[in-house]
């Protein structure tokens, strides 16, 4: 017998407790994990680090109300601007409502420079951007898109309009590879196809992205965009890619806060459920402590042992709800990916899992070391009277 | 001083205890448990240590066997000054030099019989080999060597303080103390279980000394100590 042979037998003492209170860790770890992952994914839209150069330029009244695309040449003009790229949400679906992900009307003329991390454009040949440019019933997808979907080039995908009353059939030019997946989520077509099917769009567009060629540049460029266009019939709101995310994150609600909140109840709760059990499980066990003292363990020694054992209790806990939730961000992704295209990132980071296991370890800690140690402070002659 | 009266007989003493007195506090009220107890005790003795309850019998023995202080006196057991030792000290000392055998066994349920008498053991600089030998070798002598693999629950009541008397010889000590060791027997797993210890001190020279109010029990040490409300009252010796 080996000393953790010794702490494992006695961590086997009540099956029934262990596999409580093993069962409570699991479920709180993966709880805890999910979420905090979410939070991480949500925080991660925000702080695209590509975003960095790049501002979008939007109705003063709101994402749904549009901005004539004549207002690209004045941004143009500034010295700051790099390129400025129109883009429309289209909101089409792909053979079932169901079957749901991000595709946009963009100018084909400036996607590829605005957004050339997302698109990985150092890996395009110029051959197949040209290939895109040439057709104007092309259109571009993301590799994971193509995959799920069991898309190639040269395939034609008939989408189906949701907010606009057209049912675009567009044939695939281009698949790219990027190096968030959520990017890859992704159909873009030609801005003609979305003007010359809708009426009421032509020269009109939801917002322009504006990539600039340095980022301290932004705020005087903000500043100066949307001073010009105040008190014209269509005023604008200039803001940072970051912000603008954000506000479409907003929809969801004060969602950190939320979260915060049931991780820190969950950790409260688990912590008084695990301190209450070992709490019970060590003072059941004041005899055979004193047994141990007796024979010659010290406090000290009794009193590793009794952490080990709380140690060793939360970390199989913890890491079997880890592998749970590992699991489960699998599901998230292919079920939440294609409804909201960032959710394709989602994952249980590194960091999220040894946050999760260090919080588990400092609870299995907090609550065995109390009862633990007044065990062991406890004279041995009142732990062998105590024997039942 | 009337040494006559507890006269154990000739030999190196053990255990020395010099106006050894134990008292318990309730609040400010001081609660004499043991008073002025001087007594030698030679090596390979197997005293009975005999009395009504609550005559201060476990408290003695506690003291004796190192889990337990004394208000004041002295205690010499096995060479060492007890009242110089730190805790961590007396604890490395009973390890050593001292076997314990209770009334209710007191064995870890959660492991085998083996892995019981093995316990003492891990403290000690003996490898895993070295230690399976021990106990097996110690199993052999209170005759469990079958009963090995079984879980405590398994074992009757003189079976399971045979595996006790097992972890109490497992790492030799010199000393072995019981605390009504027969109290939960019945009357012939008592006399194996007696037998036995009469075997460890005949055989192999273990100092006994056994807390018991059971007269047939004390009659297999080979003195009795009278205990009378905290104070030694008389010793005798046993005939047989
Ligand atoms: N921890 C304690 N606190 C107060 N009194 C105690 C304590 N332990 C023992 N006593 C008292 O000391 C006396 C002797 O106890 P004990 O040595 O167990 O007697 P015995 O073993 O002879 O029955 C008893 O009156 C008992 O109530
Ligand atoms: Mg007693």
């Amino acid at each position: 017998m080996r000393w953790l042979a010794l702490v494992w037998k006695s961590l086997l003492r009540s099956r029934r407790r262990t596999l409580l209170i093993v069962g409570s860790l699991v479920l709180s770890v993966f709880t805890v994990a999910v979420l905090q992952s979410l939070l991480t994914t949500l925080d991660s839209i925000t702080s695209n680090p590509n975003s960095g150069n790049r501002l979008a330029v939007r109705h003063k009244s709101g994402i749904t109300q549009m901005l004539p695309r004549s207002y690209e040449t004045f941004l143009r003009q500034q010295p700051e601007v790099e390129t400025v790229c129109s883009l429309q949400w289209f909101g089409g679906y792909y053979q079932d409502p169901r079957n749901f992900f991000a595709n946009f009307a963009s100018d084909e003329t400036t996607i590829f420079q605005t957004f050339r991390e997302e698109f990985g454009l150092a890996n395009l040949t110029e051959a197949q951007v040209k290939e895109y440019l040439r057709d104007g019933a092309g259109c571009i997808v993301g590799e994971s898109l193509a995959l799920k979907n069991g898309w190639k080039v040269g395939d034609v995908v008939p989408l189906t309009g949701t907010i606009f009353p057209i049912n675009p059939r567009l044939t695939i030019r281009l698949i790219f590879k990027s190096s968030r997946p959520s990017d890859e989520n992704v159909l873009h077509f030609h801005y003609k196809v979305l003007e010359e099917g809708v009426p009421r769009m032509k020269g009109l567009t939801g917002a322009f992205w504006v990539r600039v060629h340095r980022p301290e540049d932004i705020p005087r460029l903000i500043e100066r965009v949307d001073r010009h266009f105040a008190n014209s019939a269509y005023e604008t709101l200039t803001e940072t890619e970051s912000a603008f995310n954000l506000a479409f994150v907003k929809m969801l609600g004060n969602i950190s806060t939320i979260i915060q909140g049931i991780t820190i109840a969950v950790v409260l709760a688990i912590l008084i459920v695990t301190a209450n059990t070992m709490g019970t499980a060590i003072r059941e066990r004041g005899a055979e402590i004193a047994v141990f003292r007796a024979m010659g363990f010290s406090a000290s020694r009794v009193l590793s042992l009794l952490l080990a054992e709380g140690v060793l209790l939360v970390g199989l806990g913890a890491a079997l709800g880890l592998l749970l939730a590992q699991a489960a961000a699998g599901g998230v992704r292919s079920a939440m990916g294609a409804v909201m295209p960032f959710f394709a990132d989602f994952e249980i980071t590194s960091v999220t899992a040894l946050l999760c296991l260090a919080g588990a370890l400092a609870v299995g800690l907090l609550s065995t070391f109390i009862p633990a140690y007044a065990a062991t402070r406890r004279p041995i002659t009142e732990g062998l009277r105590s024997v039942g | 001083m009337n040494a006559n009266r507890f006269d154990l007989g000739g030999g190196e003493p053990i255990i020395t205890l010099r106006g050894i007195a134990k008292s318990y506090w309730r609040e400010a009220l001081e609660i004499p448990v043991l008073q002025g107890i001087d007594l030698e005790i030679p090596v390979g003795s197997f005293v009975a240590l005999m009395g009504p309850s609550g005559s201060g019998k476990t408290t003695l023995l506690n003291l004796v066997a190192g889990i337990d202080r004394p208000t004041c006196g002295t205690l010499e057991v096995c060479g060492h000054e007890l009242n110089d030792l730190d805790d961590d000290e007396l604890a490395a000392w009973r390890n050593a030099h001292v076997g314990f055998i209770f009334q209710n066994y007191n064995l870890v349920p959660v492991l085998t019989a083996f892995e019981n008498v093995e316990l003492p053991l891990l403290l000690t600089s003996l490898g895993r080999r070295a230690r399976r030998e021990r106990v097996a070798e110690v199993l052999a002598l209170v005759n469990l060597t079958d009963k090995q693999w079984n879980y405590p629950r398994q074992l009757s009541g003189g079976q399971e303080q045979r595996v006790a008397i097992a972890r109490a010889i497992v790492t030799d000590p010199d000393i072995l103390v019981a605390d009504e060791p027969t109290g939960a027997l019945d009357a012939k797993n008592a006399e194996e279980v007696l037998g036995l210890m009469g075997r460890l001190n005949a055989d192999m020279g273990k100092t006994i000394v056994m807390v018991t109010h059971d007269p047939k029990a004390a009659h297999h040490a080979r003195h009795q100590i009278h205990l009378e409300k905290g104070v030694l009252d008389r010793a005798v010796e046993v005939n047989r």
